[in-house]
Parts: structure tokens; C-alpha cells; sequence
């Protein structure tokens, strides 16, 4: 006991150049198959204040390999927060997907919409913020050598490059705040009882309207008193109890 | 009648044998009885006597009788006696009548029989006269409808024997169902009976014969009282008659008879209300609950079967088995049920499944969740719930694509898009109470730096152009500049005669070298004066830069003041900056 007082002591002192040999001590436990183990120093991890997209994404492994479902989607869609474009997310997250029990048909965006989105989802929104700063410097530069340049077809050269820099400094802006807009208005949460009741009010009175099960992804509207509004993806909504959900 | 049963046996006294306990009887047919209907007295000893003396009979006149009979009997070396004196007696008023003490004298002393009171009523439709056959008919065939639980449990199964009672001393040669009950409010099911078998019984304390007619299984679906509707049947009997054939024995009347088995009401009790499981169907009875599937490896592409199944006694057939959910993923038919029930006096037993067919289309995991099945127990009377284990099926491979339509050597080729793809090892651990860079001072600051840039550089771009338009002040400036740059050393060396002459020149020649790009071997008077006239510089300057070569020349050999020295400086100064401009 007393000497796991000690090592969590340590560890929170050592905290943050501690977390890569804690990260490396999971991933090996996970290779060994000790997933529970894994899940273990993993979320050790998280208590350390720092997390990744990469770890959230292991998380989601060690739990879908211990069949925990609500957790593993729980957390590669953290892992997505983090990283919305990651290929192996994406491809893991199926599997996990393949385990809910509910079926809720996505509502197809339009192709241009559904192309902006994509296109908006490959960076995080500070990273699109470094971007739209990258832009405007080199604007910056390339209209000053536009500016001071003498030759004509420098100077055409510079302006053309300067404006297309503008442009993509306007446009990365945009994104960043729609990406921001996205995380911080679009609240998620996982369902996680293996059963449960939505009804049409927030009120243990009224009969269920629907059944939702472990694992679905639903979108939060309102808060009242316990019970959360949600809508799920093919646009049906209904309260639930807060318990059975975990806020992404 | 009765004397035709009599036995006349083997009469020997023995005189030492035992003294058994006297007993003298009076008996009635019955107790109760019309006017208009025969009662017969029958008094019975145990042990030979005398001087019977009857009673007097008063409210009934003897019909028939004494008829006087005597039984003797030896079983196992015991002997068995008994003389029996039988009047029939017909009432003739209304109201509670006795029949008085007879005496009789055995071995010396006297015996009474004691008084029967005997009910005579108003007269009855049909007389008993003891002899019709219609009522000796019904007398002596019943037909009874023996319910197991006349307080059964909602769906609890109940049955219903139809048993059909015969007197010895009739017989039944042909029976039809005239009405079957119809069981409303109840499911039931009729049990077979292959073979009439005819047992002994007892009804109402009597020996019967009796044959079980039917056997009906019922589960009733609503609370309350409810009825069971009686069978009537249509019975041949064959009666004895008073008449005798020429051999004294009796001959038999068929007569068609109708019997029912009298209505039964239950009283059917509802199931408890409370721990009733949320998903209670209505099963009630003792079962078991199962769900398995037939493989928990697979490919995809390949299908797999689930069987939900209770197995048990009870009301099989009256509740739905929970439904399986299985992973949206898996793609799942409609189930198939499949009854294997048979049904005895217990109720239905065996077992009852539904097969579900599932198919794999995609790698992966997919939990099939536990399912739960609740019943009601009447023999403990309380609910039961089971809950099976959840399972696991695990799709092995992904689905397999034919490598392309020329398949020559049938190869096939696994889709690697669809591996469940290993953990990422590269940590790239970041604080999870991270700045938000985006929107902050930071971010602002740097995006619309080019905005304060610009046009701080077009301000200052424009201060350049200007300055370069203002040639002269320029050049000026610039040979200024230059000429105080040859001159630093000498400026430095400014008091020392010797030194700041020196420096002096060869600041003049650097400058010169710089300027007209001459070697110094060249450096002679004449050859600077032509070189500078083809430079288009003016004599004035030419020869005051010559001047001061000179003097150059002339202060290693002569001294000077510091006042000339400091003349000199400001004059060299001059002709580098006119002759810069110049050239």
C-alpha cells in the first residue's frame, strides 16, 4: 500500500516527463495483450493533465479489444476531437461502430457541403489559426517585394502569389472558426447503459418513445434537471437521462 | 331383490363356539321421501333369534314383506351370520314419521332395535318406486367433472378430468357426446385418450367402476370467476328388469340415458402485481432459458444462427420470447419459431425456440447482449427471472475480393482497407488544459501584423523615394561621407606632423585608387592632372587636390603649424567631396 502511495506520489511529481515512459509502458502492455493494464496507465496518463490524440486513440483499442463499447467509441471520437482527419481513428472506429446495436441512418450532406466539411476537418482549428498567420506573413512579404520590386514580371509574379496568400489566409480564418464552432456548439456524448429510454419529455412519467443502446453518439441540445435533450443523427430527438450519456 | 343374493349355506351349530356381541339393526332404503314413493326397512341381525315381533309401521302400510333371508358365512375359519327380516313400506301422510322398535329374542333375552325417524315429503315427480329403470339408471351412472385447482393463478394450467361412474350394477354398452364445452376464456387442449380403461372406484362411498372419458388441459386468460360449460353425453345403459328369463335370471333394458357433468365455476386469481419484471410476457410455470449460437468464429460473408429457447413446463405457447438484438452490423433475419410441446395432465411441456439467421458482412467483434427472461413460479408464487450470457462473435476475415476478373491462377486478394489497425506509438503528449491559441492576443497580433506592416514599409518605401529623387543633395551627401572616410586616420593623426602628412597622402591616393581604379606606381602628378581632365573635373579642383600633394610633399621637409594642418584636413575634405561630385 504503501508503496503504491509512494510511486503515485512520485509519479505526480515527475508528472509531465514521466507521461512518454508511462506511454511506452502502456503500448507495450497492450502489444503483451494486457489491455486492462494498458487502459490503466493510459488513463494514468490523463490524470497527469495531458492527453493526445494518439492516446486517446490507444485507449480506444485496449477497450475494443476488452469489447467495452461505449468506451472505445467514447474515445476515438475524443482522439477525432483532437485530430478529426486520422486515418487509423476513422478505420478503428468502424470496427467499434460494428458492435452498437442501434442503426441511425446519417443524414447525407449536399456534395459541396459535404466536401467543405471534409476539407475543414483535416486540420484542428488552432492549426488552421497557425495556418491563416502563415498565409498572412508570407502576404506580407510578397506584397512588400511586389511593392518594392522594379521588373514587371517580378512584380506581376509577387502580386498574384501575395493575393492567392491573402485569400488563404481568409479562408484557413473561416475554417479555424467553423472547426471552433463545430467543437464548441456541437456537444457530444456516447451513450453509456446498455439500454436506454429517450422519451418526448424530461419526466420519468412519460412512456419511452424510443430505445437507444450502448454506444451511439448523440448530440446535446439542452440541459434540465437531470435530463439532457439530444438528437441523434437522422434528426430524431428526445431526453434522456444524464447518467446513461458521457459527455465527449 | 336382496333375496337373490341370498346364500343359503351349510347350517352346523356349534354350541361351544365364542359368544360374539349381539347386534340388532334396523335400516332404512332412505331417509327421505316422497309420498307417493316406497321406502323399504330392513332389520338385521347378527345371530339366530326367536319371536320376531315387528313393529306396528304406523303412517305406512306394508306393501310387501316380511321377507325373510339368512346369510351364513365362514371365511378363514370365521363364521359370519346374518338373518335379515326386510318390509317395503308405503308412507301414507306427510310430516316427520317414526318407525318403532322391533324386538326380538336371542339366546333368552330380548332385543330392540332402535327408533328411525324417516322425512316424508310432498310427492315427487317421479316416484322411486325402486323398480323404474330410468332411475335406477340415474342412480347408478354419474358423470363427474373433476377440476385439479379451482383457485388457479392466471395462465396457470389447470385440468379438467371427465370421469363417468358406473354402478356394478348396471352396465353402459355405448356412449356419444351430445355437447362439448366450449372453454372460453380459457386456452385449452383436449388430451388424447387411446383406450377406454375401466377402473374401480369409490363414489359417495360406494363401489363404482369408472372410465376417465376425457382429459382437457386449460390455462385461463382472465381473472375472475369463470365457468366450465358441462359435458353431456348420451349413454346406452343396460338396466335390469323386474322380468326373468326361463333360467331366473334377470333380464337386462337397454334405455338411452343423458348425463352432464354439473357447471363448475373457478375462481381464477390474478398474477402478484408487486416485483413484477418489467419484461414479464405472461409465462407462467417452471422453466429454463437459453440462448446459443451455433459458432462464435466466422468469416464474413458466412452466417451464423442464434436459438432463443425455454425449455420447461408451463404455458409454452401463450408468451412471446424476448427478441434478440444482435449489432446493426450483423445482418439479421426474421426469426423462425420452431414448438416442440407436448401436453400431458401437467400441462405442455418441452420446449419452444426461435432461430434467428444472421450474416456477417464485415470483420469485426459483435456482441450479441444478454437477454432476460421473467416467468411467474405458481408453486413458490413468485417471479423468476433468467438471464443468459451475453456473446461474443468474432468475424475473422474480412470479405474476400476476387483480385480482378481474369482470375487465371484464382487468386484472391484480402482488402487491407478493413484491418483493425494497431495503436499509435508516437505519443505527442500535449497539457489537456492547453491554451486555446486560436482567437487569443497572440493569434490576432501575428494575423494582423501585414495589416500594420504594409503600410508602415509603403510609408517608409515612400521616405526612400523621396530622399533618392533629391540627387545633388545626394551625391553630396555621399562624397561627404566618403571623403571623411579616407580621412578618419588622418583626422586621427591631427597634431602630429609627420604622421597626418603620410596618412593625408595616402588618404588622397586611396581615394584615387578607389575612384580611378590607378595603380600606385602611377601615381605622379601629371599623369592624375591628365587622368582627371579626361574625367571632365575642373582645373580649379585638379589643381587644388594637386596643392595639396604638394603640400603633402613639401611638410616632410618643412615644419608645420598645427593651424595649417587643420587647413589642409578642411581643404582635402573639400576637394574629395567637390571632385566625388565631379567625377
Amino acid at each position: 500500500m504503501k508503496k503504491i502511495f509512494y510511486v503515485a506520489f512520485l509519479f505526480t511529481i515527475t508528472l509531465f516527463g514521466q507521461n512518454d515512459a508511462v506511454f511506452k509502458e502502456a503500448n507495450s502492455a497492450y502489444t503483451e495483450g494486457k489491455y486492462e493494464l494498458a487502459i490503466q496507465k493510459y488513463e494514468e496518463i490523463i490524470e497527469n493533465g495531458e492527453a493526445s490524440a494518439a492516446l486517446y486513440y490507444n485507449l480506444g483499442n485496449a477497450h475494443y479489444k476488452l469489447n467495452n463499447i461505449a468506451p472505445s467509441i467514447y474515445y476515438y471520437e475524443k482522439a477525432l476531437q483532437l485530430k478529426p482527419g486520422d486515418e487509423d481513428v476513422i478505420n478503428n472506429i468502424q470496427f467499434a461502430r460494428n458492435m452498437t446495436i442501434d442503426d441511425i441512418p446519417v443524414i447525407e450532406q449536399s456534395g459541396l457541403q459535404k466536401t467543405i466539411n471534409r476539407v475543414i476537418s483535416v486540420f484542428g482549428y488552432n492549426t488552421w489559426a497557425w495556418l491563416a498567420i502563415a498565409a498572412s506573413i508570407l502576404f506580407l512579404v510578397l506584397f512588400l517585394l511586389y511593392y518594392f520590386s522594379l521588373q514587371p514580371f517580378w512584380k506581376r509574379l509577387y502580386f498574384g502569389v501575395s493575393i492567392a496568400m491573402l485569400l488563404l489566409a481568409i479562408v484557413s480564418l473561416s475554417f479555424a472558426y467553423s472547426q471552433q464552432n463545430i467543437q464548441f456548439n456541437n456537444k457530444y456524448a456516447i451513450v453509456f447503459s446498455e439500454e436506454a429510454a429517450v422519451r418526448s419529455e424530461p419526466s420519468l412519467r412519460v412512456n419511452a418513445a424510443f430505445e437507444l443502446h450502448e454506444g451511439t453518439k448523440a448530440k446535446l441540445l439542452e440541459d434540465y434537471q437531470g435530463w439532457v435533450k439530444i438528437q441523434l443523427a437522422d434528426g430524431t430527438q428526445g431526453w434522456i437521462s444524464e447518467k446513461d450519456l458521457k459527455k465527449l | 331383490m336382496r333375496l337373490k343374493l341370498i346364500l343359503v349355506s351349510f347350517f352346523i351349530c356349534f354350541a361351544n363356539l365364542l359368544q360374539a356381541q349381539v347386534r340388532f339393526e334396523a335400516k332404512v332404503s332412505k331417509n327421505k321421501l316422497g309420498i307417493n314413493e316406497r321406502l323399504r326397512v330392513d332389520f338385521e341381525m347378527n345371530q339366530d333369534g326367536d319371536d320376531f315381533q315387528p313393529p306396528t309401521f304406523s303412517g305406512f302400510t306394508v306393501v310387501g314383506g316380511p321377507n325373510q333371508a339368512v346369510s351364513n358365512s365362514w371365511i378363514n375359519g370365521k363364521r359370519t351370520y346374518s338373518k335379515t327380516y326386510s318390509y317395503f313400506l308405503q308412507p301414507t301422510e306427510r310430516g316427520a314419521q317414526s318407525i318403532g322398535q322391533a324386538e326380538i329374542t336371542i339366546e333368552g333375552s330380548v332385543y330392540k332395535t332402535s327408533p328411525v325417524a324417516v322425512m316424508v315429503t310432498a310427492a315427487v315427480d317421479k316416484p322411486t318406486d325402486g323398480d323404474n329403470s330410468e332411475l335406477i339408471a340415474s342412480e347408478n351412472l354419474h358423470l363427474v367433472a373433476e377440476i385439479s385447482n379451482a383457485n388457479p393463478y392466471l395462465n396457470e394450467a389447470i385440468t379438467v378430468v371427465y370421469k363417468l361412474y358406473v354402478s356394478p350394477r348396471i352396465s353402459v354398452s355405448n356412449w356419444r357426446e351430445l355437447d362439448s364445452p366450449k372453454y372460453s376464456d380459457f386456452w385449452s387442449q383436449n388430451i388424447d385418450i387411446r383406450q377406454l380403461r375401466i377402473e374401480n372406484g369409490k363414489y359417495e362411498g360406494e363401489d363404482y367402476r369408472y372410465v376417465i372419458l376425457r382429459k382437457t388441459i386449460l390455462y385461463p386468460q382472465k381473472t375472475g370467476t369463470l365457468d366450465i360449460e358441462p359435458l353431456t353425453l348420451s349413454i346406452n345403459v343396460d338396466v335390469p328388469s323386474e322380468r326373468r328369463d326361463i333360467f331366473g335370471s334377470r333380464i337386462f333394458r337397454t334405455i338411452s340415458k343423458t348425463v352432464a357433468a354439473g357447471n363448475r365455476s373457478i375462481e381464477v386469481k390474478p398474477l402478484p402485481t408487486s416485483g413484477k419484471p418489467a419484461n414479464f410476457s405472461g409465462a407462467v410455470g417452471k422453466f429454463e432459458f437459453e440462448v446459443t449460437t451455433d459458432k462464435v468464429e466466422l468469416n464474413a460473408s458466412e452466417s451464423l444462427s442464434a436459438k432463443v429457447e425455454v425449455k420447461g413446463n408451463g404455458n409454452l405457447k401463450l408468451f412471446e420470447l424476448p427478441k434478440l438484438t444482435a449489432p446493426s452490423s450483423l445482418e439479421m433475419y426474421e426469426p423462425e419459431r420452431k414448438e416442440n410441446v407436448s401436453t400431458n395432465l401437467k400441462g405442455m411441456q418441452g420446449s419452444i425456440s426461435e432461430n434467428y439467421t444472421m450474416v456477417a458482412t464485415q470483420k469485426g467483434k459483435y456482441p450479441i447482449p444478454a437477454l432476460s427472461f421473467s416467468y411467474f413460479d405458481p408453486a413458490t408464487e413468485s417471479y423468476k427471472s433468467i438471464n443468459s450470457e451475453e456473446i461474443l462473435i468474432n468475424v475473422e476475415k474480412g470479405p474476400i475480393v476476387a483480385s480482378g476478373s481474369n482470375t487465371s491462377a484464382g487468386k484472391t486478394a484480402i482488402t487491407s482497407g478493413d484491418q483493425f489497425r494497431y495503436i499509435k506509438l508516437n505519443a505527442d503528449l500535449q497539457p489537456l488544459q492547453k491554451k486555446v491559441f486560436f482567437r487569443s492576443w497572440m493569434f490576432w497580433s501575428l494575423l494582423l501584423l501585414p495589416a500594420l506592416v504594409i503600410p508602415l514599409a509603403i510609408a517608409f518605401g515612400k521616405k526612400r523615394e523621396a530622399l533618392a529623387g533629391d540627387i545633388k543633395g545626394n551625391k553630396s551627401r555621399k562624397a561627404d561621407k566618403l571623403a571623411r572616410k579616407y580621412l578618419s586616420k588622418a583626422k586621427n593623426n591631427l597634431g602630429d606632423q609627420a604622421s597626418f602628412y603620410v596618412a593625408l597622402e595616402k588618404a588622397m591616393h586611396n581615394y584615387l585608387k578607389a575612384k580611378l581604379h590607378i595603380q600606385t606606381s602611377e601615381m605622379s602628378k601629371e599623369r592624375i592632372q591628365e587622368i582627371l581632365l579626361k574625367k571632365g573635373v575642373d582645373q580649379v579642383t585638379i589643381a587644388e587636390f594637386l596643392s595639396i600633394l604638394k603640400s603633402c610633399e613639401f611638410a616632410r621637409y618643412t615644419p608645420a603649424s598645427t593651424l595649417t594642418m587643420e587647413q589642409d584636413y578642411s581643404k582635402s575634405v573639400e576637394v574629395i567631396s567637390t571632385l566625388d561630385k565631379q567625377l
